[in-house]
């Protein structure tokens, strides 16, 4: 019986944070640690010609200077991972630049010293020769056979280009009635985790052993990189408390992650390299720019046949992650509608600028972007009503669980009763009179309504379905372990399979263990730093992907299952009873109606670990359970097959979302007057913690849409490289959120729950961009780029002079 | 050269030597060890590193150690009380007002601080006061709540 799941629940992890307690990377010392630098390059595109470290290290405090001849010498490239599974030539990429630069801040090299300051010092006296080349910014240029190529080995800058058909895309078209296009773009931006990059390495040369602590996602990406790049057996990685994720650090770190252990092999000191703001910034991973030409074959009553578009993205200066943004479009790319036909277009186009990499959502966001921006552009060519045009192609609640064209399984949804619940809590009709008595009086008010599916789960042999030459998936659904122990004591230990970046998972695992073993959350204490010696993981310990409902949840629910067992057992052996007849309550087991019938959880650990008299000749001593999850459900499509048909995420939450927006036509800024989102997260574990879910990844939505983001020069010079100038929103300008929960448990899952961390990141930028448009319905000009900046919305407002006059 | 100073953290009396380069924020996390005290970006842009100056809310990586001689400070270290949360920290704690924690001392310090001066907040007043701490992971409705729930916890206690 649910005692704690779906209730309130003290938070574990927040008295060390509000004391000062947590331990982040950067809070621990080593005796005779040292403190490294990156050396970085200042150019966006150069040969480099020279690197001369020598009067660096005449000061005796600087320890060692790794140069590119170093990197090529001592380290191996990383494989190439499923993202750059597509490229024709294979190209190595090294953790630092060896020939060449590629963006703004690529690392070239690396100095450990004494202390910070010396190594800042050193770097200045490192003398490297360049050779700069013409850079590539925008990526219509860059694919011109003109353009110097970043990659020699591919000779073009168009890194990669493939398709997909679902479904009789030619007959969606031939059969419409008409057919409605449109242009979109979205620029880079990133969620810039508070906690820059950080890293410390200490290696012990005589037994090969090399140990890091990080600040890290996805231990697979360190722990593979490391084996690869250093060619060691022996690595551990330990993850302590992380200041945020949201993707940035899941991919690139690794390169950091062997420099600096490189340092520490060199040095045979231990090394802490702590990244800034401003390298971050410029270096540290950015969302991709992406520009989208789209079209939608719709019949006359706004039924969408057919979708195809066409996709160009801005990669940046790195091979790594090519593909992402284009295939993570798989995993909502029928977001809620029946549309029978889709066809997907991708091209990657290398830049000098920043790598891309995965930001809450990858490519979700974008995906229902196109999605909710083509359905507001069908209602305005058939003169419908957008709600209506939505209604017309949802999947229906009794649909379900539904086959996508595409090959996901929507697990549970009620998608209009989410639309209807929204409209009725914003009192849609009245607002639509107010923003009428708004226009009267000149002011530009504006309500933006879209949908979007939130998949979570992932399946790690998605990016086969873009790759026809792949044989073999790179992995496949998804595993991940979590263990419990019953202490001697009676207390209960928790280990988690992956890392924390706060998502709250020790209070939430505690309170589903809590009622699977009849004891209360704050009887647990949670083991904190992930640690691959000893934590039980697979490919999915990744606090990414949303995998934490489904591989973590299912790992700690099956690992209490299997303890609960073991409990009974042993209590049922000393109580003389059958387990059967057993319950728990309070970490007590009892006999219903017998009072002296019962056994503590504290007389039970004793005798586990003690007194082997009292323990069954057939079960095993101790108390604890591990437990290996798999999605029990993740067939069919779990690889894909001749159709290319996969099933991309296994759980399908969604969310409406209502933008009431005004625009201050002077100025062009516009002002959140309120959001609210109406969201289907399954089974919610604990509310405030699936609460701040949404609140977070809308706030970052409306912030990323309005105006936050990176911009470069032509030069490819980084021009965002403070909070500030990259236009962080502080708590004045950000629209408090307000979130309604109306749940369809999931039927495949341990509790009916689903994901709830890339949430509302997903279809927030829509609905902001659906509101501007609508609040500048009276001026006739449409939306189709983001980020929507004062200045965006005063050039759309000043295109067209002759109308302005003729609506104020 | 390395200068002596005496400065005064959560009411103890630490005398050290320093760098006149090193940073109050570096002094705090490094030298005396109080690594509550996080850094996001080193220029007073995140407030991560917020902390009270004889009582003030100062970003500490915007004042070198030296400045800091011969004057009082405190930081997220010193609200709690044998381990008894102040109620600032417990409302923070309460109303989930963090995610993954490294915003969180300098939001509670600044919190506390507007508290100080002004115990009756209007969230208006509220968000204009933690203006000058980013936090990445919560959208601020939680803080806002905790800043709220913590003003009317000390008006009642």
């Amino acid at each position: 019986m649910a005692k704690f799941v779906g209730n309130r629940s003290r938070s574990k992890e927040g008295p060390r944070h509000v004391t000062g307690r947590g331990l982040f990377t950067d809070d621990f010392q080593l005796p005779g640690m040292l403190q490294a630098m990156i050396l970085r390059s200042p150019h966006a595109h150069a040969k480099i010609l020279s690197v001369d470290p020598s009067e660096a290290l005449i000061n005796p405090n600087v320890f060692a200077v790794i140069t590119p001849d170093d990197v090529k010498k001592l380290t191996k490239p990383f494989k190439p991972g499923r993202y750059a599974a597509g490229l024709k030539r294979p190209i190595d990429e090294y953790a630092g630049a060896v020939d060449k630069v590629r963006y703004v801040g690529e690392p070239i090299g690396a100095v450990a010293a004494k202390d910070r300051g010396t190594a800042e010092d050193a770097l200045e006296l490192i003398q490297v020769e360049y050779e700069p080349l013409r850079p590539n910014v925008d990526v219509h240029e860059a694919i011109k056979p003109s353009s110097a190529a970043l990659f020699d080995e591919l000779g073009t800058n168009l890194a990669w280009t493939g398709s997909l058909q679902y479904g009789d895309i030619d007959a969606a078209f031939k059969s419409a009635d008409r057919v409605v296009t449109e242009k979109l773009k979205i620029h880079r931006y990133s969620s810039t985790p508070l906690e820059p990059f950080n890293v410390i390495a200490s290696y012990d040369a005589a037994s090969k052993r090399l140990t890091v602590w990080v600040t890290a996602q996805v231990p697979e990406v360190i722990y593979d990189g490391l084996r690869e790049a250093l060619d060691l057996q022996d690595v551990r990685v330990i993850i302590p408390d992380v200041g945020g994720g949201f993707g940035q650090k899941i991919h690139l770190i690794r390169k950091y992650v062997v420099l600096v252990s490189l340092l520490a092999m060199k040095t045979g000191r231990p090394v802490k390299w702590i990244e800034d703001r401003s390298e971050h910034m410029m270096a540290g991973g950015h969302a991709c720019a992406q520009e989208v030409e789209a079209e939608a074959a719709v019949k006359n009553d706004g039924t969408v046949l057919g979708l195809k578009f066409k996709e160009y993205d801005d990669v940046g200066g790195s091979i790594s992650t090519l593909t992402i943004h284009f295939t993570n479009k798989l995993n909502n790319l029928s977001n809620t509608y029946k549309t029978p036909a889709i066809y997907m277009e991708g091209h990657a186009v290398v830049t000098n600028k920043c790598p891309v990499i995965p930001n809450r959502g990858i490519g979700k966001p974008g995906m229902c972007f196109i999605w909710e921006r083509m359905m507001d552009r069908v209602a305005q060519a058939l003169n419908l009503s957008s709600i209506e045009v939505r209604r017309k192609n949802l999947i229906q609640a009794n649909e379900m669980p539904y086959s996508t064209i595409s090959g996901n399984i929507y697990d549970s949804g009620d998608y209009p009763g989410l639309l209807k619940t929204l409209l009725e809590k914003i009192d849609y009709d009245k607002l639509r009179e107010e923003q009428k008595k708004a226009r009267e009086q000149g002011k530009l008010m504006g309500i933006g309504i879209v949908i979007g599916v939130e998949p979570g789960g992932r399946n790690a042999a998605r990016d086969m379905a873009i790759f026809p030459e792949m044989k073999e998936p790179p992995g496949s659904g998804g595993v991940n372990g979590a263990k419990i122990k019953l202490e001697k004591n009676g207390t209960l230990m928790l280990h988690l399979g992956s890392p924390n970046c706060g998502q709250a998972h020790e209070t939430t695992t505690a309170q589903v263990a809590a009622d699977i073993l009849g004891s209360t959350p704050d009887r647990f204490s949670t083991s904190i730093p992930f640690d691959s010696d000893l934590s039980s993981w697979g490919v999915a310990a990744a606090n990414s992907g949303n995998n934490f409902h489904l591989y973590d949840i299912g790992a700690i629910h099956g690992a209490a299952t299997k303890l609960r067992d073991k409990i009974l057992k042993l209590a049922a052996f000393n109580l003389k009873v059958e387990p059967s007849e057993l319950t728990i309550e309070d970490s007590v087991v009892k006999v219903p109606g017998a009072a002296a019938k019962q056994i503590t959880f504290a007389e039970l650990g004793r005798i586990a670990y003690n007194n082997q008299h009292l323990i069954p000749d057939d079960m095993e001593a101790g108390l604890e359970a591990t437990h290996y999850y798999t999605f029990p459900f993740a067939k069919p499509n779990i690889v894909p097959g001749a159709d290319r048909k996969v099933r991309a995420q296994f759980t399908f939450s969604a969310g409406a979302h209502a933008a009431i927006v005004e625009v201050d036509k002077n100025t062009g800024s516009v002002h959140v007057l309120r959001y609210l989102i109406v969201g289907d997260n399954g089974t919610v574990i604990n509310p405030d913690v699936v609460n701040g879910q949404v609140y977070g990844s809308a706030a970052h939505g409306i912030a990323v849409a309005l105006g936050e983001g990176f911009m470069y020069s032509p030069e490819g010079q980084p021009l965002t490289i403070t909070y500030l100038d990259y236009g962080k929103c502080s708590a004045a300008e950000t629209p408090r959120v307000e979130a309604v929960h109306q749940p369809s448990p999931s039927p495949f899952t341990s509790l009916g729950q689903k994901a709830a961390g890339e949430g509302a990141a997903i279809p927030s930028p829509a609905a902001i961009a659906s509101a501007v448009e609508d609040a500048l319905q009276p001026f006739g000009v449409k939306v189709c780029e983001l980020p929507i900046t004062p200045e965006a919305v005063w050039r759309l407002l000043n295109h067209n002079p002759e109308k302005e006059r003729r609506t104020f | 050269m390395k200068q002596t100073i005496g400065v005064t953290v959560n009411g103890r009396l630490y005398e050290e030597e320093v760098e006149p380069r090193i940073l109050l924020s570096h002094f705090l996390r490094e030298t005396i060890g109080l690594t509550g005290t996080h850094i996001g970006c080193v220029i007073g842009e995140c407030g991560a590193c917020s902390v009270l100056l004889d009582g003030k809310v100062v970003k500490s990586c915007l004042h070198f150690a030296v400045q800091a001689d011969g004057r009082e400070i405190t930081t997220i270290e010193g609200l709690a009380k044998d381990g008894q949360l102040n109620p600032v920290q417990e409302a923070f704690v309460k109303n989930y007002a963090f995610q993954c924690g490294y915003c969180t001392p300098g939001m509670v310090m600044t919190s506390q601080a507007l508290l100080q001066k002004n115990p009756n907040p209007s969230e208006e007043e509220i968000r204009k006061a933690l203006a000058g701490n980013l936090c990445m992971c919560t959208g601020y409705v939680q803080i806002v709540d905790a800043v709220k729930e913590a003003a009317k916890g000390m008006k009642n206690g």
